[in-house]
This record gives structure tokens, C-alpha cells and sequence, in this order.
């Protein structure tokens, strides 16, 4: 309770409101005021286009296929990964982030470019690659490729969760496996399996990458490629896209008001306190060669594939020759790394904005995690609500706000036009992974700590400086990385508010693919995709390295 | 009892902190801005130009070295242009616009958004090109052509309507006119001269048309063979895939075909007009002509010797008139997204 008083909650909510409250208000403003007055005309002109309705209808099937797709493989996955002899690989857990950290534009053109006309299948495989393929159904393997990882952790940890002593008590109570399954397990994994099963529902409506690259060729509008279009092609129409957002916000905002209502049914206290023992693994081999085969299957098409096609793009000299060994170049590494290239100046604008926006997130990530806590109080669920935001919301609609309020003729001067704009949309974007690392390294901290803080801590900042950050450092650090990782591939936002004369990583392979050389587009994408690899694994050491503490 | 102050409390210190945090972090900005003008020794100009990327670049840095000014450049297609500069109507940020496509250079001009410039050598240029009150100079052209992949295709058709053949089913491209002006020119260009125009492009569409992408999005879809031909691709592409090793040819119909001009010109919110108009005077100089002819382009300037391509006169061309054409476009640009997605 301390540490309350360390932090204003005005200031906090100020903060809060300015970055990510009055993007959204301008979006709303634009909407429905026109001259100065209340008035529905733009928004129901939007909703009465004919396009309007096929965008939303294609948006929501995409999501249901979606969740479809990604429970097929993430389900089996978790089972896999905590009831079979690979309950043991930890390292599957980083290799499974894998394709949720590869961008989603990169990893839909590796698809492309192995499935279409004379693709890597064709050359490899010496016969045409299945056509169907460039339909939805492609757009949702694709997109599912990309997800599931997220699908896969939740169900795993709640099933790791599980294996403590309610099992136990089935095995002891119940009848036999298969009904302790169905009565005992399935209803526990069910309230974890719908919140993350909205969650993906809302990401794949948020989903601008692959929509813009795979769906653009088999004609598939979504919200967000429509909202991008409305505002980057000629003739441009903000109203429209201000509209479509608002739609898509309200869509975003009732999913997630289901899902907080679903996880306060049928939440239970699966944290029995016992700590979770080491499951009864099934031995029978035929189990144990299924769960090895249906790893290696997803693991070879969620990353296998893309980054072939992506690794051998960035390697290929004249691409119209395709595969051979006399074809292949590093020219396009030392093309993009040569001191000054433009490929170079991208490269280097990515990772100082990633790196000054993960700063700034992560400080306030920091702040309104103390602040927060556990949430008991309206003002800490207030800023609670405010910070994660940006969770909810979707990116674009974020971006379009952040356009129109930093473009807003009163304003007396503005960051729009300036390098601090894409910072202060990547710290809006990403903020709430600050928050929820901090608050998730905050939550193992016990109450006593509060406590002895209030007798022995002589002043605010130095509890602040010598109790809380060395405890939540660890918490912090991880936050940073993860924003850092992100901010580096983010690119709707790029696209869209990046100053001229810049360009970022995310743009600049984005720009290859319709002005430039793809070659070098993918040289840089697996330059990016490295270091985020790098990356994680920091993240992952660093996470063990504090449980080894912890219990060591 | 403290809960009814705090909220009103927290809402107006909420206001005041918002509205000082923009204005010192805006003053921030504003004072190093106006600090690097009035200094003068670095003087700059924004440029918004739709590529291709190498000659922007090149032009750039060949300017800045003539005269000191430095370049802030933003490159992106003819239509990212033209909505960035919409988007930026409360903060006009460019002093120069170069476009891909006349008619949205026309659009410009009428909506009150460029100054006129009388520009050194503007009487060299194209006159068909350029406006004629000199709000904007047609400094280069590319014509559009069918370019083709040479290990799929040996001999390509003559024509425009032979592509709707069954022979040619799921074999065509073409760059996206949403986001390609030359592509919007084209259209443009050929339903506006041909009776049939509309007839052919329906024949394309039922034959599978891929419309995905902007002109190097379309004419990649042919180097790696996915398709065999793009129609409506900008030469100079073509071009430069080819001198890179790419399998690619690139021809013009002999009925004729587009040349869609590209023109540069002064916005009338220019900041540092001198140095804006100065960047006008350098794109029509010999040196930037020259530029312009090595990247593939054709030179505003007829003067300029083409060594390794078809010269401007050797082109089929046909008689397309610009004068007038943005309107037109639009309702040419809603045709054709219509017909597509039938």
C-alpha cells in the first residue's frame, strides 16, 4: 500500500489518457462530429457501402476459421507437451515462439513465394504445387501457422496448472481416465481455452500483415486492409476510415467484454498450492511416434517452410533463374550492411526507435505496475484498463487515431512529422507488455516485502530505487525486450506515420516488394528475424537464471 | 466525500498536463526548427516523389551537392503521396511533389495546391507533358508496355485483345491502379481512345487477371515466373530487371499504347519556396535529364540521346489527351474496382 502514495495517480492517468485515451476520442470526433455538431451521416454512409458488409463478413468468418485452425493444432500441441515423453524439451517452448515472432508479412510472402507458379515447391518438388492453395483456406493456414503458438502456451500452462492435486483427487475419486477427463480436465482447460480463443479471434481481426500480402492476391478485404486503403491509396477518404474503425472497435470491445465475463464464470482457483508434480507421462510407443511426427509436421510448416523460401529469396542472385547452387549471392547482406545504404539507415532507425520506445513503455510500465498491483481499487482498475488498452484496440485503429489528434489543428505544435512519432506510437501500441511483465514479476513478490518497507525504508525514492526495481528488474527487462522486439517489425503504424526521409526495417522490406528488390527485402527480414531470436533466448536465460535464484 | 473532488480534480489537472506536455514537447520541436532555418547555413526542402527509388536517390544527392540544400525525401507510390498529403492538410510539411501520373498532378493544381514557377529549361520539356500555366513540368515519362518472362513465353501476342484468349487464362498481370498512377494512366489512356477499351479489360478479368500490387509487385509475379505477362508495366522496370540478368522482354503493341508522364511541381504551402523552385530548375538541367535516361526513363527532354531502348518517337503511341483527365480518372479508377469485383 505503500507504494501508492510513491505515485500520483493524476499523473499516471494523464499520461495514460494522453497517449492512449485521446487517440481514440479523435477517431470518435472525426466519426460523428461534423462542424462542430453531433451527426450519424459519415458513419451510416460507411455502413451503407455495399463493400462495408462483404469486409465485415469476410473479417468475422477469417476469425471463426481461425480459431478453428489454431485449436486443431494448438490442443494436441499442449497435450503433446505435458502427457508424452516431449514433456521434458523445454526448448520446444522457445522454438514454438518462433513463428509467433516472425512478422506476419514475412512469414505470408515465404508462403507465397513457395506455393505460387514456379515457387520453391514447383522447383524442388518438380511438380506444380496445389493451386487451391491461394484461397481462404490458404489465408487461414497461413494465419494459423502464426498463431497457434499463443493458443498452444495458454493451454499448456493451464494444463501444467492442472497436474497437481486435482488430478490427484480424479485419480483417487474418480471412475476411470477417459470420464476424469471429460468431467475433470475439459471443464477446467474450458475458461482458459475461450479467453485465449477470443483473444486470437480479435488478433486475427487486428491482423493487418498477412491480409495485405496473401489477401490482396486472392481479392479478400479485411477491416484493416480496408481502413489502410481508405487512407494511403487515392482517392483518400479519412471519414470512411475512421468509420470502419470505430466498427472494428466496437467489435473488439464487445469480444473482449465476453471474454472478461466468461473468465469471471468460470474461473476456479487452479493454483491448489501444491506445487505441480511431475505428470504420468504415457509410455506406449505408438503415442510417443505420433506426438514426434505431429511436432515435426507443425514445426516444418510454421517455420520450416517460410523460412526457406525466405532464407533462399535473400540468397538468390537473378531470381528469374530460381534454385541452383551457381545462382546463389551474399551481395544482398553486403548490399544492405555496406555503411550508408539505405537498407543500413533502416536497419539502424529500427533499432534506436525500438530502443527509446521500450525505455520510455518499460518506465511507465514500471510506475503503473506498482501502481496497479492487484487492481482492488476503481482508480487502480481505472489505470489498470487505460495501459492495457492498446490490448484491445486494434492496432490500426490506434494509428489512425494517433494521426488525427497529432494533425488536430489546435494543437500548438505537434511530434507528427518527426522521428518521435513512430516512437510514440510504439510506446501506445506496446505499452502493455511493460505492464503485464511488470505486473507479472510483481505478483510473486510477497505482501511482507510492503511491510518492511513501511518500518525499515527511510524514504519513498530510495524503496522505490533499492526495493522495487532490483526485485522487478528481471520483470522489466523481460518487458523491454518483448516491446523492443516488436517495435522493431511493427508496420502498419510505420507505413502509415513515418516522417520522409525515414524508414524503418518493417517498411523498408515492405517497400522492396512494391518498388524495389525483393531479394534485398529478405535479407533483411532474416537479419530482423535473427536478432529477435537472439533476443528471446536472453529473455528465456534470464527468466531461468531468476527461478534457479529463487529456489537455489 | 473525497471521491466527488478528486474526479473533477483529476479531469481539469488532466487537460492542463495534456495541453502543457504537447506544448513543450511541440516546443521542443518547433524552436531547433526554426533555429536551423533562420540560421540559413543548412537550408532544406521536402521533397514527396513517387520513385523509382535509385534516380530519386541519385537526383537527390546530385542536388544537394549543386546547390547545399539538403533533401528530406519521402518516396512512395503516386496514390501514399497523394493521401499524405491530404492526411497533412492542418501541417503542410512538403515543398516539392513529384507524381507519377499527370491527371493527379491536374487534380493538384485545381484543388488550389501548387504555385506556378517559370522554370529554367521548362520550354525544353515536353509541352504535352507540362502545364501550360508552368504549375508542374513533365520531367519524365515511362511507357507502358507488356513485359514477359523469356524462359516461359518465346513469342508473345501483338495485341492488347489477345490476352483475353483462352490461351492466355491465368497467365496476366497487371499493377494495381489503386496504388500505380501509371496504371490509372493506362486505363485511362486506353478506354478513353479505344471504343472497345472496357471490353478488353472485362476479356482480361474473365481471363484471370491477377491485380495485386503496385507496378514492382506485378511485374515480380513475371521474374519468378508465377505469371508470363504483365500488361500495363512501366518500361523502365522492365528495363532494369533485364540489365540485372532477369529473364524479362518488354514490347509496345503496335496499335499503340500509354506514356504516362511524370511531373514535378511547387506546393502553394511551401515552406522555402527558392529552395523548392531551385529543385525544379535542377530536374529539367541536362545533368538530371541525363539521370533520368539512365534510369530507363524517358527524358522531358527529346534532346537527350537514348542509346539502348526504343526513343519516344519509335514508341506506338496513342492520342491521349491529359487536359481535363482527373475527374475522369476517378470515375475510370471505380469502373474498373467494380468490374473486378464482380
Amino acid at each position: 500500500m505503500v507504494v501508492r502514495k510513491h505515485i500520483s495517480f493524476g499523473a499516471l492517468l494523464i499520461l495514460l489518457a494522453a497517449l492512449a485515451a485521446a487517440p481514440l476520442f479523435a477517431v470518435f470526433v472525426q466519426t460523428f462530429f461534423r462542424d462542430g455538431s453531433f451527426s450519424l451521416d459519415t458513419f451510416l454512409a460507411t455502413l451503407q457501402h455495399g463493400r462495408v458488409l462483404s469486409t465485415m463478413r469476410h473479417s468475422f468468418l477469417l476469425g471463426l476459421y481461425v480459431i478453428a485452425a489454431t485449436t486443431c493444432i494448438a490442443l494436441p500441441l499442449a497435450l503433446i507437451r505435458t502427457k508424452t515423453r516431449l514433456a521434458k524439451h523445454d526448448w520446444l517452448d522457445l522454438v514454438f515462439t518462433i513463428p509467433f515472432m516472425t512478422p506476419p508479412y514475412i512469414g505470408s510472402m515465404g508462403w507465397i513465394l513457395f506455393m505460387q507458379n514456379n515457387g520453391y515447391y514447383e522447383q524442388l518438388f518438380a511438380t506444380a504445387a496445389p493451386s487451391s492453395f491461394f484461397s481462404i483456406a490458404g489465408m487461414v493456414f497461413i494465419m494459423s501457422m502464426h498463431l497457434y503458438p499463443f493458443l498452444y502456451l495458454m493451454l499448456k500452462n493451464a494444463l501444467v496448472r492442472m497436474n497437481g492435486s486435482f488430478q490427484d483427487a480424479a485419480l483417487v475419486y474418480g471412475t476411470n481416465p477417459i470420464s476424469n477427463w471429460i468431467r475433470v480436465v475439459l471443464p477446467l482447460l474450458l475458461s482458459s481455452y475461450v479467453m485465449a480463443a477470443l483473444l486470437i479471434f480479435i488478433k486475427t481481426l487486428a491482423e493487418f500483415g498477412t491480409p495485405a500480402t496473401f489477401g490482396k492476391r486472392i481479392g479478400y478485404p479485411v477491416f484493416t486492409t480496408e481502413i489502410h486503403q481508405y487512407l494511403s491509396r487515392w482517392p483518400v477518404d479519412i471519414p470512411a476510415a475512421t468509420s470502419l474503425s470505430f466498427v472494428l472497435l466496437g467489435v473488439c470491445m464487445a469480444v473482449w467484454y465476453m471474454q472478461s465475463l466468461v473468465s469471471q464464470k468460470f474461473a476456479y482457483g487452479i493454483h491448489s498450492g501444491k506445487s505441480s508434480m511431475q505428470t504420468r507421462q504415457v509410455e506406449s510407443w505408438p503415442i510417443t511416434v505420433s506426438a514426434y511426427v505431429f511436432t515435426g509436421v507443425i514445426l516444418l510448416l510454421s517455420i520450416g517452410i517460410p523460412y526457406f523460401s525466405i532464407v533462399a529469396t535473400s540468397l538468390l542472385d537473378v531470381r528469374g533463374d530460381g534454385l541452383s547452387w551457381s545462382n546463389l549471392t551474399f551481395g544482398h547482406y553486403v548490399e544492405l550492411f555496406s555503411f550508408q545504404s539505405s537498407g543500413y539507415h533502416a536497419f539502424m532507425n529500427s533499432v534506436g526507435f525500438a530502443f527509446a520506445a521500450a525505455s520510455i513503455a518499460s518506465l511507465l510500465g514500471f510506475f503503473t505496475a506498482l501502481y496497479v498491483k492487484n487492481a482492488s481499487s476503481k482508480r487502480q482498475k481505472l489505470i489498470d484498463l487505460t495501459s492495457l488498452l492498446p490490448n484491445i484496440v486494434p492496432g490500426i485503429v490506434f494509428v489512425v487515431g494517433l494521426i488525427l489528434f497529432w494533425n488536430a489543428s489546435w494543437l500548438p505544435a505537434t511530434v507528427y512529422n518527426t522521428k518521435w512519432m513512430p516512437i510514440l506510437t510504439y510506446i501506445v501500441l506496446f505499452l502493455p507488455y511493460s505492464v503485464q511483465y511488470t505486473k507479472a514479476a510483481l505478483s510473486q513478490l510477497d505482501q511482507s516485502i510492503d511491510h518492511a518497507n513501511s518500518i525499515y525504508g527511510p524514504t519513498a525514492a530510495s524503496i522505490l530505487v533499492r526495493v522495487w526495481l532490483p526485485l522487478l528488474a528481471q520483470g522489466v527487462l523481460a518487458g523491454w525486450i518483448m516491446t523492443f522486439i516488436i517495435s522493431m517489425r511493427e508496420l502498419v503504424g510505420s507505413l502509415l506515420i513515418l516522417p520522409p526521409s525515414v524508414q524503418t526495417g518493417a517498411t523498408f522490406i515492405y517497400s522492396q516488394f512494391e518498388q524495389g528488390n525483393v531479394s534485398l527485402g529478405m535479407a533483411m527480414a532474416v537479419v530482423t528475424v535473427l536478432m529477435t531470436v537472439v533476443f528471446l533466448y536472453v529473455v528465456e536465460w534470464l527468466q531461468r537464471k531468476a527461478l534457479v535464484k529463487q529456489h537455489g | 466525500m473525497k471521491k466527488t473532488t478528486i474526479a473533477p480534480i483529476a479531469g481539469i489537472g488532466a487537460a492542463l498536463f495534456l495541453l502543457s506536455a504537447c506544448g513543450a514537447e511541440a516546443g521542443g520541436e518547433g524552436n531547433t526548427a526554426t533555429e536551423s532555418t533562420s540560421s540559413n547555413e543548412k537550408q532544406s526542402i521536402t521533397v514527396y516523389s513517387a520513385g523509382p527509388e535509385g534516380l530519386a536517390e541519385d537526383i537527390k544527392i546530385a542536388f544537394e551537392e549543386e546547390t547545399g540544400i539538403q533533401v528530406d525525401m519521402f518516396q512512395g507510390t503516386t496514390g501514399k503521396i497523394l493521401s499524405r498529403l491530404e492526411a497533412e492538410s492542418n501541417n503542410p510539411v512538403a515543398d516539392v511533389v513529384v507524381l507519377a501520373s499527370v491527371p493527379s498532378m491536374e487534380g493538384l493544381k485545381s484543388e488550389g495546391m501548387l504555385q506556378p514557377y517559370e522554370a529554367k529549361n521548362g520550354e525544353l520539356m515536353n509541352q504535352e507533358w507540362s502545364d501550360s500555366d508552368h504549375y508542374y513540368y513533365g520531367y519524365s515519362a515511362s511507357a507502358l508496355g507488356v513485359a514477359y518472362n523469356t524462359n516461359q513465353v518465346d513469342n508473345p501476342p501483338g495485341e492488347w485483345t489477345d490476352f483475353s484468349d483462352p490461351e492466355w487464362a491465368n497467365r496476366v498481370t497487371m499493377p494495381d491502379p489503386t496504388s500505380s498512377g501509371s496504371a490509372v494512366d493506362f486505363l485511362y489512356g486506353l478506354t478513353s481512345t479505344e471504343a472497345d477499351g472496357w471490353e478488353w479489360i472485362e476479356g482480361w478479368i474473365d481471363n484471370g487477371l491477377l491485380v495485386a500490387g503496385a507496378n514492382k509487385e506485378s511485374l515480380d509475379a513475371v521474374i519468378t515466373g508465377d505469371k508470363d505477362v504483365v500488361v500495363s508495366a512501366v518500361d523502365y522496370m522492365a528495363y532494369k530487371a533485364k540489365a540485372s540478368g532477369e529473364p524479362i522482354e518488354i514490347y509496345y503493341p503496335e496499335s499503340g499504347t500509354v506514356i504516362s508522364p511524370r511531373a514535378a511541381g511547387v506546393l502553394a504551402d511551401a515552406t522555402n519556396v527558392s529552395g523548392a523552385q531551385a529543385y525544379i530548375d535542377f530536374l529539367l538541367s541536362d545533368k538530371a535529364q541525363q539521370l533520368v535516361a539512365d534510369a530507363y526513363l524517358l527524358p522531358g527532354n527529346e534532346e537527350i540521346a537514348l542509346s539502348d531502348r526504343a526513343s519516344l518517337s519509335e514508341i506506338p503511341v496513342l492520342p491521349v489527351t491529359w487536359e481535363g483527365a482527373e475527374e475522369k480518372q476517378i470515375d475510370t479508377l471505380n469502373e474498373f474496382t467494380s468490374k473486378l469485383q464482380q
